[in-house]
């Protein structure tokens, strides 16, 4: 009898200590999320999706109201991208044009708690050990779906500062989808905040204030619905919101499982233009156009391509 | 054997078949040799900075020609052209083998593409830029930005061949 004690007392102190380990786990991508806005820091990663590779430099600066982050491509075309006061600005074809602003957008954390439950739900999320990335130690945690709708994630974090150093999707095969990872990285200290005054040749750059976007994105019921969507997913936002070059607004609903997400556009077609139907990816993150009775249905996330097929056809008007 | 051999390779065989093939491939020689060539065929597709081979077996079987090469050559053009009809049979086989295999590798690696392919149309600039602006759109609401931050938007500029052509 006593022995039925010890050994139960025995399974409940290892249960315990599994979802302990699940919540230690979870604090690193707390952690990590943190970082990722609280860290100042400047270095150059690579991106790897494919068979292509691509460098890029990096540059996250904190300034007392806002954030500052510059994103500069270092192979091919000049591509830059810059975020600051929650504005994004992409440099293209020779000018800066404001391509999103991030109203709709809650401050951070945006990581929810109860997002992160919902992440234990649907991931077994466990601690593989430590690793080095770019000079710096990293705790590597790995969140495996326990469905096949959903990709593999692994995650080096530093062990320090909690900064993200390197980041894989996988397949359910194991194959690495698309990767991330700093080769060269300098946090916090002394770092060349030159960027953040406006320079001569920037101000050379024609800013283009695009009409579409100066329209406030608002929180908004459609009366769209895609039941389809993997468990674990929410719905996090449902905006109408105006595109470039389109006539009619467009309706967009978020879903997030706290590691992906899945956004469902649903827009009327419009008879001037050609709208292309099909299946195109760019690393993880796949999206699919379909025009069904009259409206383009367009969906795109960090999902495996089914997950993304499977989600579109299952949109539907509920009614308001 | 050789189809297990492979399947084994693309780890796609559970562990105690694949334990009970590597137990075949330690006994079986001609298994072990086959094993040993799909994976030089493998390095070769993946094209390392080197490639090994193992080349003793080759080494002493020229060591045995030279040997008796003291004998007068009497069968010397019937010889030559049976070694050529033999190798040229042995590199198209091995080019079978490597086609067969690219042709089992590629819709595997590529589920995209062959996803694409059922559907495909050409993208013009125009759609392209379109797309980018579903990328952005999203990627503002995406998770990965909290922890990439920045990073993350890589996606939504990443360069890619089809605009190169533009």
């Amino acid at each position: 009898m006593r022995r039925w004690f010890v050994c139960c007392g025995l399974l409940l102190t290892i249960s315990q200590a599994y979802a302990l380990e699940g919540q230690a786990n979870l604090n690193w991508l707390k952690t990590a999320a943190f970082a990722g806005h609280q860290t100042e820091y400047t270095g150059i990663f690579v991106y790897q999706y494919g068979n292509r590779l691509e460098t890029s430099k990096i540059t996250h600066l904190i300034e007392a109201d806002s954030e500052y982050e510059k994103l500069e491509s270092l192979d091919g075309p000049k591509r830059e991208i810059v975020r600051h006061h929650g504005q994004v600005w992409c440099y293209l074809n020779h000018k800066m044009v404001q391509v999103d602003s991030q109203q709709g957008r809650g401050g951070f954390p945006s990581l929810l708690s109860d997002e992160l439950s919902a992440l234990n739900q649907n991931y077994i999320i466990s601690d593989v050990g430590q690793g080095t990335v770019a000079g710096y130690n990293a705790q590597i945690v790995l969140f495996k779906p326990k469905d096949d709708l959903r990709y593999t994630h692994k995650l080096w974090v530093n062990t320090d500062t909690g900064l993200l150093l390197k980041a894989t999707v996988l397949s359910e095969r194991g194959q690495v989808v698309e990767q991330y990872a700093f080769t060269q990285l300098k946090i916090g200290g002394d770092l060349d905040r030159s960027s953040l005054v406006p320079s001569k040749s920037a101000a050379k750059v024609q800013v283009e204030a695009p009409k579409a976007n100066s329209a406030r994105v608002a929180m908004y019921k459609s009366g769209w619905v895609a039941d389809a969507i993997p468990v674990g997913f929410t719905k996090m936002t449902e905006v109408q919101r105006p595109m470039p070059g389109k006539h009619a607004p467009v309706t967009q609903i978020v879903y997030s499982d706290g590691l992906s997400a899945i956004s469902v556009f649903i827009e009327p077609v419009d008879s001037d233009e050609d709208d292309v139907e099909g299946m195109s990816s760019r690393g993880a993150v796949h999206m699919y156009h379909k025009v069904v009775d009259k409206n383009l249905y367009t969906v795109v996330g960090e999902v495996p391509p089914r997950t993304v097929m499977r989600v579109l056809d299952s949109i539907r008007y509920n009614g308001k | 054997m050789k189809n297990n051999i492979s399947t084994m390779m693309d780890g796609e065989l559970f562990e105690d078949e694949a334990d009970a093939l590597l137990d075949v491939i330690k006994r079986d020689a001609s298994a072990h040799r086959d094993w040993a060539t799909y994976h030089l065929i493998g390095d070769v597709l993946r094209q390392p900075e080197y490639v090994r081979k193992d080349i003793s077996a080759g080494v002493r079987e020229r060591m045995k020609n030279e040997a008796t090469v003291l004998a007068p050559r009497t069968r010397g053009l019937t010889q030559k052209v049976r070694n050529i009809a033999l190798s040229a049979a042995a590199s198209l086989m091995a080019l079978g083998v490597v086609t067969w295999m690219s042709v089992q590798i590629t819709p595997e690696t590529n589920p995209q593409l062959a996803l694409q392919q059922s559907n495909i149309r050409p993208v013009s600039m125009k759609a392209q830029a379109k797309s980018n602006d579903y990328l952005m759109a999203h990627q503002e609401f995406s998770p990965s930005n909290d922890m990439n931050g920045g990073a993350s938007y890589i996606r939504t500029v990443a360069y890619s061949p089809e605009e190169k052509a533009q």
